[in-house]
């Protein structure tokens, strides 16, 4: 699903050069579940968002379901983003004055399908178990329902790949188990996952577990779980 | 289908945002409003004119006594223009149909009872209803016999008739021009204001005989008009005229004309003239209001963008391409102006029509002025949205999404 071959990274910042990653290379198959741990600042940041066709690497390639993306402009990209990706933020990132179905269909809105927009959107999200809060507002929601609103947004274009960037950060202990069980039933329904976070208890639920730092892989392994299965 | 949902995407952020739709709109609607109230008064006032002329008639010309007034050169009553120079006019130039010759006085004192008013009064003949085209709509007009007799008789105008009589019937009764008794016979058809600003239904018209013999106590006129058989030969004729009147005012060569021959090109060029520099002005006047109205639309849109880095990451994030942020944002901006536009036409159309209670306005709805009001709406709310909208879709979706 996913193919990087020495990736790099540079930024200029205040007229220092500084290298977000090194020579990254990284096969993530159809259907996994990863996890990418490091410390801030390590990158992972960096990689998940030239993994999202939100950037661009300085050098290596990329190609994503079979497509080479590092070559492709923005419009390319724009409609890889639209299409094959779904993103899962910390923050949720919800437009605060939409309805949770208004939210949902935003993806909708730049693809080019025509469908009933809304009758999709209470669809996902009663999947994600929200049918009851298809017309409140992001305020109106708790920090795991406006998650659950955020992983219905990513998932309302069929994606081959949902993004998540500490998706349980910003939620107490309990939200965030109901995200990871959201995250385990896509797993099984065959959604490939790559989702970054420092926190272990969360990478451990993963099938995978990546290690970053400075800006390279420093481990890459199966979880126990995973192990298991393997060994069996 | 695309545009559409931008396009709602774009209402919605609006519909949103009352305060700043609001502040954005409100330029446009005093821009437009003044836009819309100028326009249609500038096109009203032109084409009033243009009618007046019409009306005075395109084959016409008007010789006035005296050679016009000059700074500085004290003014002396003309005396030279005589009845004879009319009937020589007609007599001996070809193209001339038919002569007016007559005495005018402006502010002249009118009384009915103890009711007064000032008109125009002119002493003029018979022929001065068509040549004029102002026929009585109420009685009759001056006669031969009026004339012959010295007949102490008077055709008024519409406003004289309301200002002494009002509703009551004007026809047969006894009023006073200066301390002269005058019967009335007759009531003129209203004909409104004249290109120059004076009320032609303040007219009194009484027999040029009497008004020489018993009102004025002269012989010399006050003017002459002329009506052509062919007007496209009017500038012959009005050398025709000039050379006729030269000869027998006995001017020789070098000696300025004692007498001013005015063509209705001539007041059509001073008409167009005039509101030329009016609309010239008054265009200066909306182009800065618009302006502003542009200045504050990409001063509003710009904050929208700052306030909205995160709606816009957001929306790259989940597939919006550059266009689609330019195309949404230059929505919000080009529907704002142009809500702002209409409401500055309604605006401006409630204007005029209180307006219209001080000046005359053409009273019916012009369309060239609210399309063009509406036009420019919509070139200010492009104009302005242009570099907001740029910057917008140009913002790079990471650190908009920090």
């Amino acid at each position: 699903m996913i193919e990087v071959n020495n990736l790099s990274k540079t930024f200029q910042k205040d007229s220092m050069e500084v290298r977000a990653l090194q020579d990254v290379s990284l096969t993530i198959g159809k259907g996994e579940f990863v996890s990418i741990m490091a410390p801030s600042g390590m990158g992972k940041s960096t990689l998940l968002n030239i993994l999202g066709c939100l950037d661009k690497s300085t050098e290596g390639t990329y190609v994503l379901d079979g497509v080479p993306v590092h070559a492709m402009d923005d419009d390319e990209l724009s409609r890889i983003r639209n299409e094959k990706i779904g993103f899962v933020f910390q923050s949720f990132h919800l437009l605060p004055r939409m309805t949770a179905w208004e939210n949902v269909i935003l993806p909708l809105i730049y693809s080019d399908s025509d469908s009933n927009m809304k009758e999709k959107a209470i669809q996902v999200l009663t999947s994600v178990g929200l049918a009851d809060r298809v017309d409140h507002l992001p305020r109106e929601l708790s920090g795991g329902q406006q998650q659950r609103v955020a992983i219905a947004r990513a998932l309302i274009n069929n994606p081959r790949i949902i993004l998540a960037d500490e998706p349980t950060g910003n939620l107490d202990s309990t939200s965030g188990e109901e995200v990871i069980k959201i995250f385990r039933e896509l797993h099984a329904g065959g959604v490939t996952l790559v989702v970054v976070t420092h926190d272990m208890e969360v990478a451990l639920q993963a099938d995978r577990v990546i290690q970053m730092k400075d800006g390279r892989i420093s481990s890459d392994r199966l979880t126990g779980s995973q192990l298991a299965e393997v060994a069996r | 289908m695309r545009v559409l949902r931008l396009s709602t995407q774009a209402l919605r952020a609006m519909a949103e945002n009352k305060t700043r739709t609001f502040l954005m709109m409100l330029g446009v609607v005093i821009g437009v409003a003044t836009l819309t109230v100028i326009a249609s008064s500038v096109l009203g006032a032109r084409a009033e004119v243009m009618g007046k002329v019409e009306k005075w008639g395109l084959d016409q010309i008007m010789v006035m006594a005296g050679s016009g007034r000059k700074p500085g050169v004290p003014q002396t009553v003309p005396t030279t223009l005589k009845v004879e120079d009319a009937q020589a006019i007609i007599s001996e130039i070809a193209n001339v149909k038919d002569v007016s010759p007559q005495i005018n006085r402006r502010d002249f004192p009118v009384k009915y009872g103890n009711k007064s008013s000032y008109g125009v009064l002119i002493a003029a003949n018979p022929n001065w209803s068509s040549v004029w085209n102002t026929p009585p709509e109420v009685g009759r007009f001056l006669s031969e016999e009026d004339t012959g007799r010295l007949a102490r008789v008077a055709v008024i105008g519409r406003t004289i008739q309301k200002d002494l009589f009002q509703d009551e019937d004007a026809v047969g009764k006894q009023i006073l021009l200066g301390n002269n008794p005058f019967e009335v016979i007759g009531v003129l058809e209203a004909r409104g204001t004249a290109a120059t600003g004076v009320d032609m239904d303040s007219r009194v018209v009484i027999p040029l005989s009497t008004g020489q013999k018993r009102v004025f106590n002269q012989d010399y006129l006050f003017m002459i008009k002329v009506a052509l058989h062919n007007p496209s030969r009017m500038s012959q004729t009005v050398d025709d005229v000039r050379a006729l009147l030269r000869e027998r005012h006995n001017l020789p060569k070098g000696v300025e004309d004692d007498f001013t021959i005015v063509t209705p090109t001539q007041v059509m060029v001073i008409a167009s003239k005039l509101s030329m520099t009016f609309s010239l002005f008054l265009v200066l006047v909306t182009g800065i209001s618009l302006i502003v109205g542009a200045i504050v639309i990409a001063n509003i849109m710009f904050i929208a963008v700052n306030e909205r880095t995160a709606e816009i990451g957001i929306r790259r994030a989940v597939g919006a391409r550059q266009r689609d942020i330019l195309v949404q944002f230059l929505m919000e901006a080009v529907s704002g102006a142009s809500i702002g536009g209409i409401l500055g036409i309604i605006l401006g159309l409630i204007g005029l029509k209180a307006l219209s209670g001080f000046m005359k306005l053409p009273t019916a709805l012009m369309w060239e002025p609210i399309v063009l009001a509406l036009l420019s709406a919509i070139v200010v709310g492009l104009i302005a949205g242009i570099q907001p909208a740029k910057r917008a879709a140009n913002l790079n979706p990471i650190d908009a999404l920090r």
